[in-house]
């Protein structure tokens, strides 16, 4: 029996609640009354994923069977979710992996000969062969890859993308050209949030700049509440719209994937428990865990986290059409990650773990440390935001000003250069983004490198504009002072330091919500 | 060695450099993290559910500690060395042993070397104690003893160590089944000592027996052993930690084995254990044969409670009954007064006494 | 009269040399080949000279190049020891020299060309002084003075660093009443940015990088805005109040020295090129290399394809040339403020096409355009330190980190004998 989401209330009985921050993790001895979201416990995972794929390509929703759209002659193109999805990476073999064979396996069935895989990568960066090999496995890689039939999608090409039309909103619609150009477009989703998934899929995963600016800027990044909730996300709106304009011009079989909350293995099994149910060998480990990396040089303990392999399990799959297909899952995610909660509370406490969408293999840098926290996990409520309008964010991270230069160039000038002259999500776009948007250099990199798009950093900040605009206080634990404050915000070195920050905006006794995140869960605020 | 140690201490008190430093706050960081962890997990203390957490925290039973090291032949080993050099001459120390009835164990083992249950009345913690060194060595290196779960085995140190000392097993008396494992120790050979009460009595006096010995005999055939306790209460009641100054005198008496009959079921046998005890009791304070006669016609005196007044009257002609006494008859007797008879030692120094009044 | 002298101690030039960059305790402490010492006052013979008391004068970092010894041997031949430094100097005259009465405030242009020498008159002045450009002489050894390109490393002139020195009439440029001395002090160095605004010919909308915070860095920026009309200035900087004075002062980007590249790379939209290639920058060879100075000089660190029109290296450091080259575009110019350190790789010289461009001291009418500058520029604050001559350790000690602390300029005050 699964057990369903907790608000804990802190007393006197409570053990100090583990909080992640970067690469570590400390115990936090919160004050009395605090309420702590739990996600709910694992769902049981499908017993026989082959079996399940199976059933859901031979009986889509909304959809004739996959067999039937595949015909000899046809031109087929397979999209995929990219490395930015599930977080931690997923234990091999991984989901898009046994997809993918089977679509390939009745592809080929159907004497399928035009056939090209397309990592949905939008403006993220290049995946390197290794990582598409291990995310796809070796058939698929060595089938499609040497042949360049296995390509990450670009959107920066100029011959590689395709006008699909007009929004009624007046917003451009451009895909990847091939995709655009073929008989049949499999998508194949990771959906680890409710973010994910439905149009989000093609018309953003598949796109460019010109089309993204539609949605991705700050003023409709203020008015989507929340991401998790398509219906009241002005960005899902948009994103919507432009699936429905790709609708009359593309047949789309969507596979939309659910996984359930087993994100750590069994190493690390107490991060994965609620701390009054540790074993003494979870609190041994644990213990042996902060001193192993209290010691580790920065390097180990990147290496470390990033060697986590999550062993999620599949909670379900469905195929066929977009919208049905997406219903489906956001039923899934939320019977997952739901947690009823009951009013908003003044102060929201998150910890900002070792890993985000934008730092796979890579390094959580201040900006992805604030998108993290105030992007993703602020705006993971559906209702109203976990926090009181004007109410005060906590957040633990070691916001070390470290990038990774082959990853992130343009957030490097972004951190150094527009930071320094504004925080304000509207001011930066309005200066700046067109300037690294069209930068060649950023341009040159992303295309030929592993380096996010220019702009990338911009959407990050319009991530967190919502959050900017909800709260009146925004303090970070334990970061690094010079990188908290250029990003504008304040850093206290203990969460009683910072309560004290937050006292002129919340008051001497506030009501404090700890979100303990991972695994996900959503705040579903009443 | 003074030079080494000397070297040694050097090397890594001496902050002398980054690195001596991050030492010193490596341990310091260590030393905080653990205070903090057993504090908030209440080390060597029950955990705690937060209130708000309980209707969502599922107790899984925890499963019953393992004892099977304990019956290794080399920790078989320490234990009898920690019985014989330790325990022994601490029991000879503290109190006044007399042991009867020990030739049932030699006419047993000559119908062969298969394993017994010793059923005994339990009073006291000295009981364990009392009946394993009552045991010859032969037969105590191979005893078991079953203890409550619950309690012996609640905490690591409390089950290893008894499991060490005394060779005990955890066996759960909440849920009234028995675990699995004494049939499995009986089947390894090794006798068990079994206290069919489930707890120490509150006031010396024998409480009902439950089925779980004879349960065990009847289902493994092997026989039953009674064994009767006389003083331990009066020694080291509940509640002491030691028994009284003084050698108090306690009795360990071995009676006749019962054989699960042809067909006698749990609830035949159960009860006849505990008439074996009972009359072994009454042996213990008079003799063989007046308790003999006494369990012929069906008289013999109740272990769970001291007989009525008038009774005692007639049958013990100590001293004149008190008014009190007549006066209540026919009320219940006091738990006082049942304690106060339970106090009193058994009476094995008797000759000594003769002599000296 | 009491005066702060350089003199020759082989030992202790060997010892500065050594060690005088990194561990600066030791140039303030017992090796540094500074002493104060009672010396005669400075008479040159010929005609102009008069005697002048320093009201202030400032520390230069070349004179803490010569202090700490890291200053080229070049230069050995071109002064005169043991010498009184100090050529950043505001003075009063204590006698009349030629059309100046007494007491008359100056500042001093301390080259000393042939003017000076007594062979302007003798009607055999060199090319250079004949050209206009005496701070180009070529007769900077001869004549009857000692060697010695300026004032304050010439041993018959005297210098700043003393009670007393001598001016020459062709190098004395009155202030007006209304400057203060904390402002005129700042003229000398400010002639010099004038005149290096000058040598950089900057076109209008050039993109421009001065590397370098210090009082030169900052003044090149304050006259390149002055002066010419240059687009973006990007200003690299170290320490907290050289950012706000740079853009005080009109730079258009401040940025650290380890962004520096990236930060010019930004503004002028070029291609940023790494030796190992985009794809390995993760701990390959050159990237370890690159962090060694062996590495740098053989090439291995990154560099821009495209960049600044102009770049100004206000340093003088390996480093900040280093930046400067691979930071400019092709057919851009390099212009060298500070006494360049050897060892910078001179590939991007060859291969964009660069001019490099030297600027040394100042002439024309740069006195009189710092002069302006010097009276209409947010100056105020910049000296952060006056000492007296007997408390030479601390102020060089001061001058040596006057980055860090948060100061421009220091000065002597040799009036000062408290």
């Amino acid at each position: 029996m699964t057990r369903p989401g907790l608000v804990l209330e802190v007393d006197d009985r409570t053990p100090p609640l583990l909080v992640h921050e970067g690469n570590g993790f400390r115990l936090e001895e919160f004050p009395r009354g605090t309420r702590v979201l739990y996600p709910p416990e694992s769902l049981p995972a499908v017993p026989d994923v082959e079996a399940a794929i199976t059933r859901a390509l031979l009986e889509p929703i909304d959809s004739e069977p996959l067999p039937q759209l595949l015909f000899p002659g046809m031109r087929l193109t397979i999209a995929f979710d990219d490395i930015s999805l599930a977080l931690p990476q997923m234990a091999a073999p991984d989901i898009r992996q046994r997809i993918i064979e089977q679509v390939l396996t009745m592809a080929a069935r159907a004497g399928v000969n035009d056939v090209e895989l397309v990592a949905a990568n939008a403006l993220h960066r290049r995946m390197t062969a290794q990582e598409l090999r291990t995310m796809l496995g070796e058939r698929v890689f060595r089938s499609f890859y040497p042949q360049g039939k296995l390509t990450n999608h670009d959107a920066e090409d100029p011959a590689g993308m395709a006008h699909i039309g007009m929004t009624d909103h007046g917003e451009h619609v451009e895909i990847n050209r091939r995709a655009a150009e073929s008989d049949l477009l499999v998508y194949v989703n990771v959906n680890l949030v409710a973010m994910d998934g439905g149009h989000k899929s093609v018309p953003i995963g598949l796109t460019s700049y010109k089309s993204l600016k539609h949605h991705h800027n700050s003023h409709t990044m203020m008015r989507s509440r929340s991401f998790m909730d398509h219906k009241a996300s002005a960005m899902h709106h948009s994103a919507w719209r432009m699936g429905r304009v790709l609708k009359d011009h593309l047949k789309i079989f969507q596979i939309e994937t659910t996984l359930n909350n087993d994100c750590f293995p069994s190493t690390y099994a107490f991060l994965q428990k609620r701390e009054w149910e540790w074993s003494i060998r979870d609190q041994a480990s644990m213990l042996a865990a902060r001193r192993g990396l209290s010691v580790a040089p920065a390097s180990l303990k990147h290496r470390i986290f990033q060697g986590i392999r999550a062993p999620y399990g599949l909670t379900g799959v469905a195929a066929g059409e977009v919208e049905a297909v997406h219903d489906a899952t956001l039923a899934r995610v939320h019977r997952q990650q739901l947690v009823e909660v009951d009013g908003q509370s003044d102060v929201m406490v998150l910890g900002v773990p070792f890993i985000g969408p934008y730092n796979v293999n890579s390094t959580m840098n201040p900006i992805l440390a604030a998108c993290m926290g105030l992007g993703y996990y602020f705006n993971s409520y559906r209702g109203k935001p976990v926090v009181r309008q004007g109410g005060a964010v906590i957040l633990y991270h070691p916001v070390e000003p470290a990038f990774n230069q082959l990853h992130h160039p343009s957030y490097v000038d972004f951190y150094d250069e527009v930071l320094s002259v504004s925080t304000d999500p509207a001011v930066i776009e309005a200066k700046f983004e067109e300037q690294y948007a069209t930068d060649p250099w950023y341009v040159h990199l992303y295309r030929t490198s592993h380096a996010y798009h220019g702009v990338h950093p911009f959407y990050m900040w319009y991530w967190i504009s919502h959050a900017l605009d909800h709260c009146g206080d925004i303090v970070w634990v334990g970061g690094d002072r010079r990188a908290v404050e250029r990003m504008g915000f304040r850093s206290a070195s203990t969460l009683q330091d910072a309560l004290a920050m937050v006292q002129g905006s919340v008051g001497a006794s506030p009501s404090i919500t700890y979100l303990h995140n991972p695994p996900h869960l959503i705040a579903d605020v009443r | 060695m003074s030079v080494l140690r000397l070297r040694a201490s050097r090397g890594s008190v001496a902050p002398t450099g980054a690195r001596g430093v991050s030492l010193v706050r490596a341990a310091r960081e260590a030393r905080t993290d653990l205070r903090l962890v057993a504090r908030g997990w209440r080390w060597g203390r029950r955990p705690l559910v937060p209130a708000s957490a309980v209707s969502s925290t599922v107790v899984t039973p925890r499963p019953p500690f393992p004892t099977a090291w304990a019956r290794t032949p080399a920790v078989s080993a320490v234990r009898d060395v920690i019985q014989a050099a330790g325990l022994v001459p601490l029991m000879r120390r503290e109190l006044t042993t007399k042991v009867g009835g020990l030739d049932v164990l030699t006419r047993l083992r000559e119908l062969g070397d298969g394993p017994v249950v010793f059923v005994a009345n339990h009073a006291s913690h000295l009981d364990t104690a009392l009946v394993l060194t009552s045991l010859p060595h032969a037969w105590r290196r191979r005893t078991a003893v079953a203890a409550a779960a619950d309690y012996f085995f609640d905490t690591w140190w409390r089950a290893t160590g008894s499991a060490l000392v005394f060779g005990t097993f955890p066996i759960e008396r909440r849920s009234g089944t028995l675990s699995s494992t004494p049939q499995e120790l009986l089947d390894d050979g090794w006798n068990i000592v079994i206290y069919p009460e489930g707890t120490r009595s509150p006031d010396g006096w024998t409480q009902r027996f439950r089925l779980g010995a004879a349960f065990l005999a009847v289902s493994s055939g092997v026989p039953v052993v009674p064994v009767a306790i006389r003083g331990s209460f009066a020694a080291m009641p509940r509640g002491r930690s030691w028994p009284l100054r003084g050698r108090p005198a306690v009795t360990v008496r071995f009676g006749e084995p019962l054989w699960p009959q042809d067909g006698e079921g749990v609830r035949e046998l159960g009860p006849r254990i505990e008439a074996a005890v009972a009359r072994l009791h009454d042996e213990d304070a008079t003799d063989w044969y007046a308790a003999a006669l006494r369990a012929a016609t069906g008289t013999t005196p109740s272990t769970a409670a001291p007989a009525p007044p008038a009774t005692a009257r007639s049958a013990a002609d100590d001293g004149p009954p008190t008014s009190t006494a007549v006066a209540a008859a026919d009320e219940p007797l006091s738990t006082w007064r049942r304690v106060w008879e339970r106090t009193e030692s058994p009476d094995v120094r008797r000759p000594r006494r003769v002599w000296r009044v | 009269m009491r005066a702060l002298e350089i003199y020759r101690s082989a030992p202790r030039y060997v010892a500065a040399r050594a060690a005088g960059g990194r561990m600066p305790g030791l140039l303030v402490g017992a090796m540094a080949p500074v002493r104060l010492v009672t010396r005669e006052r400075p008479a040159p013979s010929g005609r102009g000279w008069a005697a002048a008391r320093p009201r202030l004068s400032g520390i230069c970092g070349s004179d803490l190049g010569v202090v700490t010894g890291s200053t080229s041997l070049y230069f050995s031949a071109l002064s005169s020891m043991p010498f009184v430094p100090g050529h950043e100097v505001v003075a009063e005259l204590l006698e009349d020299c030629e059309d100046l009465p007494r007491g008359t405030r100056v500042v001093v242009d301390p080259v000393l060309p042939c003017a000076a020498r007594g062979l302007a008159e003798d009607g055999d002045p060199c090319v250079p002084c004949t050209a206009g450009t005496p701070n180009l002489c070529d007769r900077v050894t001869v004549g009857h003075l000692s060697p010695g390109l300026q004032t304050g490393f010439c041993r018959d002139t005297g210098g700043g660093w003393g009670e007393q020195l001598s001016v020459h009439r062709s190098q004395l440029h009155p202030v007006p009443d209304d400057l203060p001395d904390e402002r005129a002090v700042l003229v000398e160095p400010l002639a010099c940015a004038v005149h290096l605004a000058r040598r950089a010919e900057v076109a209008p909308g050039d993109a421009v990088l001065v590397s370098g915070a210090g009082a030169v860095g900052l003044f090149a920026v304050l006259a390149l805005r002055e002066l010419t009309a240059a687009g973006s200035i990007t200003v690299v900087a170290k320490h907290e109040r050289q950012v706000a004075l740079a853009r005080a002062f009109g730079a258009t980007d401040v940025v650290r020295p380890s962004a520096a590249l990236g930060g010019v790379r930004r503004t002028t939209r070029a291609m940023k090129v790494s030796p190992s290639g985009p794809g390995a920058a993760s701990g390959g060879l050159p990237e370890v290399l690159a962090r060694t100075g062996a590495g740098r000089s053989a090439g291995a660190a990154e560099f821009l394809l495209g960049g600044v029109d102009v770049a100004v290296d206000c340093v003088g450091s390996t480093g900040s040339l280093d930046l400067a080259l691979r930071a400019t575009r092709a057919g851009g110019r390099v212009v060298l403020s500070g006494m360049p350190a050897p060892g910078a790789d001179l590939s991007p010289v060859w291969f964009r096409e660069l001019t490099l461009a030297g600027t040394y001291a100042s002439r024309g009418d740069a006195f009189a355009v710092a002069l302006r500058l010097a009276a209409s520029a947010p100056l105020d604050g910049l000296v952060g330190g006056r000492y007296p001559l007997h408390r030479w350790r601390e102020a060089l000690d001061h001058a040596h980190s006057a980055g860090r602390l948060g100061t421009v300029k220091v000065c002597f005050d040799a009036r000062d004998r408290s």
